[in-house]
This record gives structure tokens, sequence and C-alpha cells, in this order.
């Protein structure tokens, strides 16, 4: 049977724009001909010399099934051989040859090379040397993460039986190549320092651990406090990049937030408030959310509510008389039939 | 044309202007809109994460009200829409999953089958009436206006929804604006986070990343931004004060609800669109 988005039409309007487009692999790798010449801009920095990054233009020569990583390759060899990129595989595996590829995060070893391509390196991480960044600081987040197995239960010695089935929540993370593309796509980490977030791809090293059935420590504080999961967006950028395709905001991030709403919910106030709320009222109420959430800090902008009040963006009487929506009932049944998680 | 309309919490409480101008737009559209009373919230991104079982209950028995009556669900709020398509997406893939929501609902006197097709007021506006028929029915084209488009991001990606290789590809509002008459801009905010999923504990992150974004979209030559999604409303229109402390520039940009500008070409009256009701003062070079 077909599935439902099988059915869809392609010419829906949800996929505007990649028509055009050509988002598919087959366009990407029709998209150039033997003997067609690739504009690439490729961006430099040698740290100790220059002040701020700047881009030179080369003219390669496609070959068929010329890959980014080749067209890095033939202007390192030949065109401009001081020119700094890193890669070891050239099979998707490594996770060393990640770069920014008109904006997007891409393995180039695993890109299809395109007509016209500016070349640039990863973010958030500091550039040791035109393509080449320093994974310094995530691999310090990811000490701090402290992601290895501890278990509760004595090792029983080999064989240890345990089904996919238990292990499919953690499977989803095994497959990162800690290749920091999401790391780079995270908007997030544009905030620099003014940021507590880990980023994805540390939080992707804790799931492999955090969400395997043997694993008995209690990371509450590590997931909320030290990766500072609650400030994630769910923007999707990381699981649009992630060249493992690893569903990153709902396999990663939502399960480490699930397990530590359920080590301690008075922790997850936010998720413990927007619950209650949906049981009681059916709906949300943003007034009484924001103020279950943030307590007395939600008074702190009288002004600003005012305001919301006049244009009657809020309203206090209906937030306070506790009104719901009708047929309530049923999905107060929903809450109490629905066990567990 | 006839519709199950889910009009979402925010459309009926911070951003009611949405839901009272989708109700007027969907008139002058044709469209036969049947509302749910009882359809409770989709579980934003809140119960999504910490009660699973639980969300996929809450979405099935919306969409099972729909396959009941057999009509197609629209809704106006992104993440309710990615909420329905995930819902949709896991029970497919998981019959176990299915039977178990099937054993609740049955209570309620619905069944969830799958077969209810889930769309997004912009997507119904091309996929549905059709753009030649859209162009007909615009009596004042919004000539002279230059609008950004802000997608939101859950109507864009996840890439296992909307297949797009890079999300900024995406072109459907752009080829609404067109249609209505208008100027869209091109800026680096197009397809960005409004980080309102953070917003509620803490307004921070949002203020920060999406002051960025009208900001660029002021550069661009913006007089208005429109969004399909009353989320990123309202972080982009309530929070703009704030906004401006941050990026250091007077903002001043209107943020129209996708309905209201399809209103405004159809030839509904501002008043009738509720474009009073929003923080940043909407004033049109119209």
């Amino acid at each position: 049977m077909a599935t439902l988005t099988q059915q869809l039409d392609r010419a829906s309007a949800r996929y505007l724009g990649q028509v055009e487009m050509h988002d598919s692999n087959e366009d990407r790798l029709n998209r150039l001909k033997e003997g067609d010449f690739i504009t690439a801009r490729i961006c430099r920095l040698d740290p100790s010399i220059d002040k701020a990054p700047y881009f030179e233009t080369y003219r390669v020569p496609y070959v068929k099934w010329m890959r980014v990583l080749d067209v890095l390759i033939h202007i390192s060899e030949g065109l401009c051989v001081e020119y700094a990129h890193r890669w070891y595989c050239g099979v998707k595996k490594c996770g060393t040859c990640a770069v920014r590829v008109n904006g997007r995060e891409t393995l180039s070893c695993w890109e299809p090379a395109q007509p016209d391509m500016v070349i640039e390196p990863l973010r958030h991480l500091p550039v040791v040397r035109d393509l080449i960044v320093d994974r310094e600081p995530y691999e310090r987040k990811v000490m701090e993460l402290g992601p290895l197995l501890m278990r509760t239960q004595p090792y029983p010695g080999l064989p240890e039986y345990i089904t996919d089935r238990e292990m499919r929540a953690a499977s989803y993370a095994m497959d990162c190549i800690n290749c920091m593309a999401c790391y780079s796509a995270c908007p997030v980490l544009d905030l620099g320092t003014e940021t507590n977030f880990s980023g994805p791809a540390p939080l992707v090293q804790l799931a492999q651990v955090a969400l395997d059935p043997r694993d008995g420590l209690d990371r509450l504080s590590l997931i909320e406090h030290t990766a500072s999961i609650s400030e994630c967006v769910s923007c999707y950028r990381c699981e649009e990049v992630c060249p493992a395709e690893i569903p990153i905001v709902s396999r990663v991030i939502e399960p480490l937030k699930a397990l530590a709403f359920a080590i301690s919910p008075a922790n997850k106030k936010h998720q413990a408030a927007f619950l209650e709320i949906v049981r009681d009222r059916g709906r949300i109420d943003p007034s009484a959310l924001v103020l279950k959430t943030q307590g007395l800090r939600a008074l702190l902008s009288p002004v600003r509510a005012l305001r919301l009040w006049m244009k009657g963006k809020i309203s206090p009487s209906k937030t306070f008389l506790g009104w719901t929506i009708p047929g309530v009932e049923q999905v107060r049944r929903l809450f109490s039939a629905v066990k567990g998680a | 044309m006839k519709f199950a309309y889910y009009p979402g919490c925010s459309a009926q409480s911070t951003c009611k202007e949405l839901n009272a101008s989708l109700l007027v737009v969907a008139e002058k559209l044709g469209l036969e809109l049947t509302e749910y009373a009882s359809a409770s919230c989709t579980g934003s991104r809140e119960i999504r994460a910490v009660r699973p079982e639980l969300f996929l209950a809450l979405n099935a028995r919306i969409m099972a009200m729909a396959e009941r009556d057999n009509l197609p669900l629209m809704t106006v709020c992104n993440t309710c829409t990615l909420n329905f398509l995930d819902t949709q997406k896991r029970l497919e893939e998981d019959p176990e999953a299915k039977d178990r929501v099937n054993e609740v609902l049955k209570a309620e006197g619905l069944r969830y089958r799958g077969k209810c097709r889930v769309t997004h007021f912009l997507w119904m506006l091309l996929d549905d009436i059709g753009a030649e028929r859209l162009r007909h029915m615009v009596v004042r084209p919004l000539k002279g206006l230059k609008l950004a488009a802000f997608y939101g991001c859950h109507i864009v990606r996840p890439p296992a929804h909307f297949q797009f290789f890079d999300s900024r590809n995406a072109r459907s509002i752009e080829t609404i604006n067109s249609i209505l008459g208008c100027e869209s801009i091109d800026y680096s905010g197009r397809t960005e986070c409004c980080g309102f999923h953070t917003a509620a504990a803490n307004e921070k992150v949002a203020i920060k990343l999406t002051g960025r974004h009208i900001k660029s979209a002021k550069d661009g030559g913006a007089q208005a931004m429109v969004t399909p999604c009353p989320l990123c409303h309202t972080v982009l229109d309530t929070f703009q004060r704030e906004m401006e402390r941050e990026v250091k520039q007077k903002l001043n940009v209107p943020v129209l609800h996708l309905p209201q500008l399809v209103g405004l070409a159809l030839g509904l009256a501002p008043e009738q669109l509720q474009l009073d009701r929003h923080m940043v003062p909407v004033a049109l070079p119209l």
C-alpha cells in the first residue's frame, strides 16, 4: 500500500520550491556534464596572518561523478597548493570532511559538485586554517556530559541478551559520525557565550548512553543544566543537515527531555504546567502557562502585560475564572486512559 | 469546498485576529468549514516530548473526527500541522501504537484509520483553490507592497515530511504574494526559527534570534512581514519592542497573518481582518 506521503501530488504547495530548484539527489547529480567548468569560491583564512576570512575563486573542469571533495582536492593539489582542508575516508564514515556548500552543511565526500559553489568552513568552531576547524569546544562539551554507560545492575557477562526493541531508542543516536554538521547548523549556537545550550551533536553523544536501557545514572542535571536542553528551539535545522539522517529533534532531544521529565516532573516546570493546563482546560491558555512556568518573574513586566491586555492578546478574567473547551471531559478521559509515557 | 478546520490554541487566544480573519476569508473563498468545539490542543512541543503516547492519542482523536465526517483537515498553525503529520507517520510505521490509540478512542466512539488529508491554509490556497482561481478572486491587487515572507520551521522542516534538500528553497508564500500582486523581498531570515518554543519559559533566545531576522527583512526593504504561523507571529509582533533594544535599531515592521494578507487582496476591510489587534501598528502603503 502506498503511504500517505507517496499518495500526495508532488506538485502540492507543500513541496513548492524544491520542484524548481531540483532538490533530489538525482537532479543534483545531473546538473553538470563532462567538459563543463565548476566555479568554486573558497573561503580562506590563516588566523596567524589574516585579520578576516576572504574568498578566492577557482574554475575546475568537471569530471563525471565529481564530488565537492574532488573539487577541493583538485584545488589543493594543483591550483592552490597551500589550501587546507581535512578528509580521511571519503565514504561518509569518518565525519572529518564536513563543510558548508552554498550555506548548507554537508559532507564534501558525499555531495555532488554543483556548477557554482561557495565553500566555507563549519560555523561555531574556531578556524585553524581555511576549511579546517578546531573540534576542541565540541569535545570539551562531550566530556562534560560524560557519555559513558553507568550500570546499576552488575554486568551479567557474555552473552548479554538484549533485544533490538529495547535498544531502539538509543539506536538512532548511534548512527552519528561526529561530523559537526548539526553543530554548525544550530541557530541557538549563534548566540555564542549568551547561551548554555550544548548544541545538537553533544546531545546525540549523550543519547547513545542515556537512552540505553542498561544505563542507570541519574542524568537529570546533565540534561537540564550542563546541556541546557530547554534552549533547543525545535527548528529541525540539525535534522535537515545530518548526513546520517538521524532524526535529532524527535529521536534524540525529545526522548532526553522525556527522560528528564520522568526523573523529576518538578524540574520540568514548563512541561508539567503545559500538561496540567491541557488536561484541565482542553486547550492552552498562554497567560496561565507563562504564570505557571515563570512564576512571579512573569509579573515583572506589568507594562507589557497591560499592552497585551489592551490589544486583547491576553484575558486575565478568563485565565482566573478557569474556562474550559466544551467537551473537556473527553480530553480528560484521554489523559487518564493513556497510561505512562 | 469543505474542510474540517482546526484553529489550534494560539488562534483562539493570543492571535484571535488570525481565527477571525480566516473565517471571513474562508467565506469569501467559498469554503465550508466544520469546526470541532471539543478539539483539544495537539500537544505543541511539550506533550509531544514528555508523553508521546498521549500526544499520538490527542492528535489521532482530532483527525478521527475529521475522518468520521470524511473531510480534509485544515490548520492555520505550523506546529499543529507538523504534529498531525508526525502522528500520521508514527502510526503508519507502528501498527501496534495505532491499535493502542484506537483502543483509547473506542471509548469516545471514534476510530483513527489514517486516511485524513492534513493541509495548511497556505497549501490549501494553491492546492485546492488553485493559483488561477485565486488570481481571479483578487479585487484589490496589493501593488507596491514589499513583503518579507517568514515561513517558520515546522512547515518546511524536517525533511522526513517536506523533503527539502535545503528548506531555504521553499517558495509557496512568495508564489501567493505574486498572485496577490505584491513584491517579495529576499532576506536571510526567511526560513529561520522564531524561537517561540523556548519563549514561554525564557524569551531571551527568541528575542535575540528573531531580532536579527526582522532586522534583515527591514534592511532588505520590507514594509511588512507575512507568516503562516501564529506562533511566529506572536514572537515577531509582541516581542518586537524588546528586539529593537537588542539590535539597537528602530524596527517597527508590521507582521501580517497570511489570511489577513489574502483578505486585503480579496477586498475585505482592515477592520474585518482585525488588523488593529497587532502590537506593531499595521500601516501599509496601499
